[in-house]
């Protein structure tokens, strides 16, 4: 449940420099590789005259080169340790190596009788090899991610629509779905659930706003725990929650959903001060019509839901 | 004369409106250098001395910066949540001891400089509809809506907080439907309008003086008397508005204007200028709305509206509104029935 799925902006730069920092060994030791080669070459090998260039296969081979070495960087940049990083990344370093020895071989000639050079240029074979390894490695791991992320994001990703405080999917990303859920089940049952937790302001006012975000990260948990695999949980906006429930009618949903709130009031918050009591209220509608009509309906019934009794003073607005 | 601020002058106590900027973006994990680059802040994440002072450029620059890095639409929002009572110690002590809605009101449209310096709020009650609409402090046009977003949550979240109820506001806003309306339903509520001429929220006037539970409204007027009116000089951009808004009937023009403020014309026009603005801009602004306070309130037809404004007649006036607004009178009435 910790898993991070932070993109776009400075928290990405961040973790950008972070990953670089990581596998800084395997990028000094590439560099030191592509040195190496080119001492090699200047060493045991003639330079070709400038008229003896050819232009086309220096810009192929040097050119896949460097696409190779832009890839090794960008999937160091991206990734944690681990088997699946060093295959990826070791077999892109070694298609990049294997290139470059192919484009020496332009400026420099090397006396056919050695074999070392074709051995080198036997590093692109090998490195698509290791290539491969890693992305069937890549591809396992995968499966497991989309079951840890399924109630995040039910069958569809777009990195951008994720929340960077609960790593849930935001609005947009629940407007489409509840769209494509329309698409591929007209006349299925379905509900959708709204959530909200009962006087977050004042948590957040008397607390501070990062124990508000605390609250908002604990409630998305609870919630996450609680749903069926095919169900998806968003964060709407602010403190409220929304759900996306396939083939649930609107007793079941209901039921669903009072479970949720009972499980989130037994939860023990501990904030800065002691036991932080969370509560929340829901509505609930079929996920029929026009998806923004449909959310507006229920945040304004869920609004309705969060006032105190009617007070006897209170007027009601002219329009 | 009339006195007044310019955007480049350092009025705003870095303590207040900055460092609740900045703070909040630090809390969201950004970078203290990015955020405060070109703002007279502390690159570092530390807070400012107490006593430095940043101009409204500098905190606009602040702001962008901070909607830029943190790339969410609930930023604006999020800002606006803490941003009352304000960190302006007398001033904060008389809003949360303020015994109804009125008083808050009051407290922030009379010291707007002090509590609210990037976008001013107006309160106008009359005919059953109390209006609460906010103009641009320093000529924004890029900010609007995010400053908007940002102080209409700011009252809807501090009158929740110290009235104990969400109160059944309405909202126009000067802009189209935006794609992130759930931050709008969440954060202050669900009757939205959109294209609409101006920036406001209605409310019913009798819960405006409703009494607050636990105020101390006794307590509140004795901290009020004991504020002072320094540093309460509005922007250019607010004394501009106020000079043309009591002038509107009588054809003001930039030499009256300047004068009143004891500059030359050309020197108006480069100040308003530095605003993103200029003269017949700002006069249209306060002449359609004054056209729409009339159409709205008083029913008022073409003819009287263009007779209050001085203009010679309803089809010279009807010109003048589509150029303003881009909708005739008609229309408007229309969009305004419904």
């Amino acid at each position: 449940m910790t898993l991070r799925l932070s993109c776009g902006g400075h928290k990405a730069r961040l973790s950008c420099a972070v990953m670089l920092k990581l596998h800084r060994h395997s990028l000094v030791a590439a560099a030191f590789a592509v040195i190496a080669f080119l001492l090699l070459y200047a060493g045991a090998g003639e330079t070709k005259p400038f008229s003896a260039w050819r232009w086309m296969d220096i810009i192929a081979e040097g050119g896949m080169a460097a696409m190779a070495g832009l890839w090794f960087v960008m999937t160091l940049s991206s990734r944690p340790g681990g088997l699946v990083t060093r295959l990826l990344a070791g077999g892109l370093a070694a298609i990049m190596l294997g290139s470059c020895a192919d484009c020496l071989d332009e400026f420099f000639r090397v006396d056919k009788a050695a074999s070392w050079d074709n051995w080198l240029e036997a590093l692109v074979p090998f490195g698509m090899l290791v290539l491969t390894a890693g992305i069937y490695y890549w591809r396992q791991e995968q499966f497991m991610l989309n079951d840890h992320l399924a109630k995040r994001e039910r069958l569809f990703r777009q990195h951008r629509a994720f929340d960077r405080l609960t790593q849930l999917a935001d609005a947009a990303y629940l407007r489409h779905q509840i769209r494509l859920e329309q698409e591929r089940d007209p006349s299925g049952q379905c509900a959708l659930v709204l959530l909200d937790i009962d006087g977050f302001h004042r948590i957040n006012r008397e607390h501070g706003a990062r124990e508000g975000d605390r609250v908002l990260q604990a409630v998305g948990h609870m919630l996450l725990l609680n749903l069926r695999n095919e169900d998806l949980l968003c964060r709407y906006a602010g403190d409220r929650f929304a759900l996306l429930l396939p083939g649930l009618g609107d007793a079941g949903a209901r039921a669903l959903a009072q479970h949720l709130c009972d499980m989130v009031a037994r939860m023990r918050h501990h904030g800065p001060h002691g036991p932080l009591p969370v509560s929340l209220r829901f509505a609930s509608e079929a996920a029929h019509g026009d998806a923004e009509g449909l959310l507006a309906r229920l945040s304004a019934a869920i609004d309705g839901a969060g006032q105190p009794a009617a007070r006897p003073q209170q007027t009601v607005p002219a329009q | 004369m009339i006195r007044y601020t310019l955007p480049d002058e350092a009025t705003i106590p870095a303590c207040g409106l900055p460092w609740h900027f900045l703070d909040y973006a630090l809390q969201r994990e950004a970078l203290p250098a990015a955020i405060a680059r070109g703002t007279g802040m502390p690159g570092d994440g530390s807070a400012p001395l107490p006593g430095t002072l940043v101009s409204p450029q500098q905190c606009l620059q602040l702001l962008t910066n901070t909607l830029r890095e943190l790339d969410s639409a609930d930023t604006s929002f999020m800002l606006g949540q803490h941003l009352l009572p304000g960190a302006d110690p007398a001033l904060t002590l008389a809003l949360r001891r303020a015994g109804s809605l009125l008083h808050v009101l009051e407290i922030l449209c009379r010291w707007p400089a002090r509590l609210l310096p990037l976008l001013r709020p107006r309160l106008h009650v009359a005919d059953g509809q109390a209006v609460l609409y906010w103009t641009d402090s320093h000529g924004a046009p890029s900010l609007r809506a995010a400053l908007v977003e940002m102080h209409m949550t700011a009252v809807v979240s501090l009158a929740r907080w110290l009235g104990g109820q969400r109160l059944p506001w309405r909202f126009c806003f000067n802009r189209a439907r935006p794609r992130h309306i759930e931050q709008h339903e969440v954060h202050l509520g669900g009757e939205l309008r959109f294209d609409c001429q101006l920036d406001a929220m209605l409310l019913d006037p009798a819960l405006l003086v409703q009494p607050w539970p636990d105020a101390g409204a006794v307590e509140g007027a004795a901290v009020l008397a004991g504020v002072s009116e320094s540093g309460a000089a509005a922007s250019l951009v607010d004394a501009l508005y106020d000079y043309l808004l009591a002038e509107v009937r009588c054809n003001p023009t930039l030499e009256g204007a300047s004068a009143a403020f004891g500059i030359s014309p050309s020197t108006l026009k480069r100040h308003l200028a530095r605003c993103g603005t200029h003269f017949v801009a700002e006069l249209d602004q306060v002449r359609t709305h004054v056209a729409l306070y009339l159409f709205q309130s008083r029913r008022a037809d073409n003819e009287a509206v263009a007779d209050y404004l001085g203009f010679h007649d309803a089809a010279n006036f009807r010109r003048s509104f589509k150029r303003w607004t881009g909708l005739t009178p008609a229309l408007l009435r229309a969009s305004l029935a419904t």
